[in-house]
C-alpha cells in the first residue's frame, strides 16, 4: 500500500469518523481524554480495510453468492443424494440412436442428462464446482507464495539477483499459455507413465499440467507487483530505521516489510482465483484438463454443446454457474484491493 | 516536568524555549573553558560517490555522483554539532555515513576510538545500539502494521535489553519520558498526528539508550508550534540523558536554538565550520553569509531597517562533475583566478583555531541576523 498523503488523510478520517460511531472518547491527537475512553486498542490497517470491506454493499453480495457456492460443492453428495443421481454414473438407456437424451427432464433427472453418456446435469453441476475451486485455490496460493517470495528477493537484494529474476519473469511471460498446456500433456504423460496410461493416471497427469500451467505462469504477476513494492519500500524510513536499529536481513524482510505486503497478497489470490477457476475450466473444454468421468464444469459444457440446439439446458446450467462465480470473485477481488487502496476507489 | 502533549503552542513553552537557551549558553561556555573534550566521534576525509550510469551513445558510461567529498569533523561527549546547507549538498549522507546506513566510499568513521567505516554488517550490529537516527518523515519512519508497543519495542527485543516480559513496561516508561499517553501502547501509528509520530520516534531512538543521535531535519516536516514542543523535548533529553547530537537542518532559526558547534556543507564539502557564535555573528565564508542574509530577519517586521540581502545567481552545480578549486566559485561573488585553480582548505580564522574557514578570500560579515533574539 503506498498511500499518499490523501490516503493517509482518507484513513484517519474513517477512524475518527469510526470512533465517533461507537462512541469511544478516544478521539485522535487528544491523549488525556483516551485515559478515560473504554478503548486503547488501536486498529491496525488491516482491520480498518476489513471494516471498509464491511460498509461495501457489492462485496458482501458477492462473499455470499461466493460462499453459496462454496457450501454447495461442500454439501454436494447431500444435494445429489436428495436427488438420487451420481455425477458419474451412466444412463446409455436414456439416450438416443442420435446421441441426444430421449427426454428433457423428469422427476428423477432435474435439469435433464447429457448426451452421449447420459450423465446426471444436476448431480454434475453440484459436484462440478470442487476440482474447479481446489485446483484454482492452491494454484492461486502456491503461485502467490512463489511470486512474494521471488519478488521480495528480487526488490530487496536488487543488483544481478533482481535481473536474473526480472529475466525468468520476462521469459514466462512471453511464452504463450495455451500451446505449452497443450503440448505439455503428452510429454509429461509419456515421460511419467510411459505409452498406456490408466484412467487414475491420466487424471494425475492432467491435474499436474493443469497446476504447472497455472503456477509456472502465475507466479510473474505477483513478483513483479512485489518486487517493485519492495524495491521502494526499502528505501523507506522505517525499514532504514530498523536496519539502523541493528536489525538483521530476515527481521526487516519478514517482519518489517512482509507484514506491509498484506494487501498485495490478499489482492493477488483474490484476483487470480476467478481467472484460475476460468482457465481450468477453459483447458477441461478443450481437452487438456480434466477427463471423463470426472464431473467438471469445463467438462460439462464441452459435453453439453453437441445438444445445444435441441435442449439447452445441460448448457446453461455450468455456463452459468460458471459465469456468476467468476464474476462475483472478480469483484471481490476489486472489492478488497478498493478496501485496502483507498486511493483508487472509485 | 509536565510536558504538553497537545498538539498546540501555548506562551508556557516560549518561556521554555528562552530558559533553556540560558541553559544551554551556560553549557556552552563550561566547555569552552575546559577545552580537554572528550572526543566521542571523529571523522575524517569521508568520502561517498555514487555510480550513476548514463547513457551517451552506444554503451552505458558509469559516473560519479559525489555526495560527500572528503568532510572531516569531530564531536565532544554530551555536544551537538549542527549541519547545514541547501538540499542535495550532502548533510543527509553524511548522517547516514556515520550511522553506517550507507557503506562510505572511504575515509574514516571513529567512534569511541575504534573505526567503523569498513565494519563488516554483523560487526557493526553490537554498534548500532550506541548510534541512532531520528528521521525527518514522521509519517514514513514508523511502520504503518505495526503497534506502538512493537515499534518501540524493537530495539529492545533485537538486543536483548529488556527480558520478553518487562517489554511492556518498559516501552511506557520510554512513552512516558517523550510526554507520550503510556496507555497507548496498543495504537497503531495511523492514530497519531505528526508531532506525536516524532515522539514515538523518539522513543524508539532513546530505547537502547544510545550515545549519539543523527536527527535528519527531525522537525522540518512537523508544523510549527510543534516544532518547539519536539525540540524542547529533544534539549530535555540531551540534558538529562548527555546525549551527543549530529542535528541535520536547513531551519537555521532552530540550528541556532540547538547547537554548541555548526558545520555548514556546500555541494558535499564543508565550507566554514566553529562555534555558534562565530558562525552566527562572525561568518567569513561567502557561502555561509549568503545563507544567513538569506533567513527571514524577524527584526523587519518590527520596524528595523532590512539588513543587506545577498542573493546567489544560478544553481547548485551537478554533484557529477562539480567544479574545479573551490566549488562556490561559480556563484560566488567574490571569485577570482586562484579560486578555479586551486582547491581552498580549512583554515583556522586569526585568533580562532576552532573557526575553520575554507576561502581564499575570509572576510568577517557581522551584520547578518537571524533569529530575533527572545530576551
Amino acid at each position: 500500500m503506498t498511500a499518499g498523503p490523501g490516503g493517509v488523510n482518507e484513513t484517519l478520517q474513517e477512524v475518527s469518523a469510526v470512533e465517533q460511531s461507537t462512541g469511544s472518547a478516544g478521539a485522535l491527537g487528544d491523549p488525556d481524554q483516551g485515559k478515560s475512553g473504554k478503548s486503547q486498542e488501536g486498529r491496525s490497517p488491516f482491520q480498518i480495510a476489513m471494516a471498509r470491506l464491511r460498509k461495501d454493499r457489492i462485496a458482501i453480495i458477492c462473499a455470499v453468492v461466493v460462499g453459496v457456492f462454496i457450501l454447495m460443492g461442500i454439501l454436494a453428495p447431500v444435494l445429489a443424494n436428495l436427488e438420487g443421481q451420481s455425477p458419474t454414473e451412466t444412463h446409455y438407456d436414456l439416450v438416443g440412436n442420435d446421441t441426444l437424451p430421449t427426454f428433457y427432464t423428469n422427476s428423477q433427472h432435474w435439469l435433464g442428462v447429457t448426451s452421449s453418456n447420459g450423465y446426471d446435469v444436476f448431480a454434475r453441476f453440484v459436484y462440478g464446482i470442487r476440482p474447479s475451486f481446489l485446483i484454482a485455490i492452491s494454484a492461486a496460493v502456491l503461485s502467490t507464495v512463489i511470486g512474494v517470495i521471488m519478488g521480495m528477493i528480487a526488490g530487496f537484494f536488487g543488483g544481478w539477483v533482481d535481473q536474473v529474476v526480472g529475466w525468468l519473469v520476462d521469459f514466462v511471460l512471453s511464452l504463450p499459455v495455451l500451446l505449452m498446456a497443450i503440448a505439455m500433456v503428452p510429454v509429461l504423460s509419456q515421460l511419467l507413465v510411459g505409452n498406456a496410461p490408466s484412467q487414475s493416471q491420466t487424471q494425475m497427469i492432467r491435474i499436474l499440467v493443469l497446476m504447472i500451467v497455472l503456477v509456472g505462469f502465475g507466479w510473474a504477476g505477483p513478483c513483479r507487483l512485489v518486487r517493485g513494492e519492495v524495491l521502494s519500500m526499502r528505501q523507506r524510513e522505517f525499514v532504514q530505521a530498523a536496519r539502523s536499529l541493528g536489525a538483521p536481513t530476515s527481521r526487516v524482510l519478514f517482519k518489517e516489510i512482509l507484514p506491509n505486503l498484506t494487501s498485495i497478497i490478499l489482492v493477488s489470490i483474490t484476483t487470480a482465483l476467478p481467472a484460475y477457476i476460468g482457465i481450468e475450466a477453459g483447458l477441461s473444454y478443450l481437452g487438456v484438463g480434466l477427463t471423463l468421468p470426472t464431473a467438471d464444469w469445463g467438462l460439462d459444457i464441452s459435453l453439453a454443446q453437441v445438444q445445444m440446439q435441441n435442449f439447452a439446458l445441460p448448457l446453461l446450467v455450468p455456463l452459468i454457474g460458471l459465469l456468476v462465480v467468476v464474476l462475483c470473485l472478480s469483484l471481490l477481488g476489486d472489492a478488497i484491493s478498493d478496501a485496502f487502496n483507498p486511493n483508487t476507489r472509485r | 516536568m509536565t510536558d504538553n502533549t497537545t498538539d498546540a503552542a501555548t506562551p508556557a513553552d516560549e518561556v521554555n524555549l528562552g530558559k533553556h537557551r540560558a541553559a544551554e549558553e551556560a553549557e556552552t561556555i563550561v566547555h569552552e573553558t575546559s577545552r580537554e573534550r572528550e572526543t566521542l566521534l571523529k571523522v575524517t576525509d569521508l568520502v561517498k560517490h555514487f555510480p550513476v550510469k548514463e547513457y551517451s551513445g552506444l554503451f552505458p558510461k558509469t559516473l560519479q555522483t559525489h555526495a560527500v567529498d572528503g568532510v572531516s569533523f569531530d564531536l565532544a561527549k554530551g555536544e551537538t554539532l549542527g549541519l547545514v546547507g541547501e538540499s542535495g549538498c550532502g548533510k543527509t549522507t553524511t548522517g547516514r555515513l556515520v550511522t553506517r546506513l550507507l557503506d562510505p566510499t572511504s575515509g574514516s568513521i571513529e567512534f569511541e576510538g575504534r573505526d567503523i567505516a569498513q565494519l563488516k554488517e554483523k560487526e557493526l550490529r553490537p554498534m548500532r545500539r550506541d548510534m541512532q537516527l531520528i528521521f525527518q518523515d514522521p509519517y514514513g519512519s514508523l511502520n504503518p502494521r505495526f503497534t506502538v508497543l512493537k515499534i518501540i519495542g524493537a530495539p529492545l527485543e533485537i538486543h536483548g535489553l529488556v527480558p520478553k516480559n518487562k517489554i511492556k513496561a518498559r516501552v511506557q516508561e520510554l512513552l512516558e519520558l517523550v510526554g507520550l499517553n503510556p496507555e497507548h501502547v496498543n495504537r497503531y501509528p495511523n492514530e497519531f498526528s505528526g508531532g506525536q509520530r516524532q515522539r514515538i520516534g523518539i522513543a524508539r531512538a532513546l530505547a537502547v539508550e544510545p550515545k549519539l543521535i543523527v536527527a535528519d531535519e527531525p522537525v522540518s516536516a512537523l508544523d510549527v508550534s510543534i516544532q518547539a514542543q519536539v525540540m524542547n523535548l529533544m534539549g530535555k533529553l540531551r540534558k538529562e540523558l548527555g546525549i551527543s547530537f549530529v542535528f541535520i537542518a536547513h531551519d537555521l532559526g532552530i540550528v541556532r536554538h540547538f547547537c554548541d558547534r555548526i558545520a555548514v556543507m556546500y555541494l558535499g564539502k564543508i565550507v566554514e565550520m566553529g562555534d555558534r557564535e562565530d558562525i552566527y555573528e562572525k561568518p567569513q565564508h561567502p557561502y555561509t553569509q549568503a545563507l544567513l542574509s538569506a533567513a527571514p530577519d524577524l527584526n523587519v517586521v518590527r520596524g528595523a531597517e532590512p539588513g543587506e540581502r545577498i542573493r546567489l545567481v544560478g544553481d547548485l552545480p551537478s554533484p557529477i562533475n562539480p567544479p574545479s578549486g573551490c566549488r562556490f566559485r561559480t556563484r560566488c561573488w567574490k571569485a577570482q583566478e586562484i579560486c578555479a585553480a586551486e582547491e581552498p582548505l580549512l583554515t583556522p580564522a586569526e585568533g580562532k583555531p576552532e573557526h575553520t574557514i575554507a576561502c581564499h578570500f575570509p572576510e568577517v560579515k557581522s551584520d547578518l541576523v537571524v533569529e530575533v533574539d527572545a530576551s
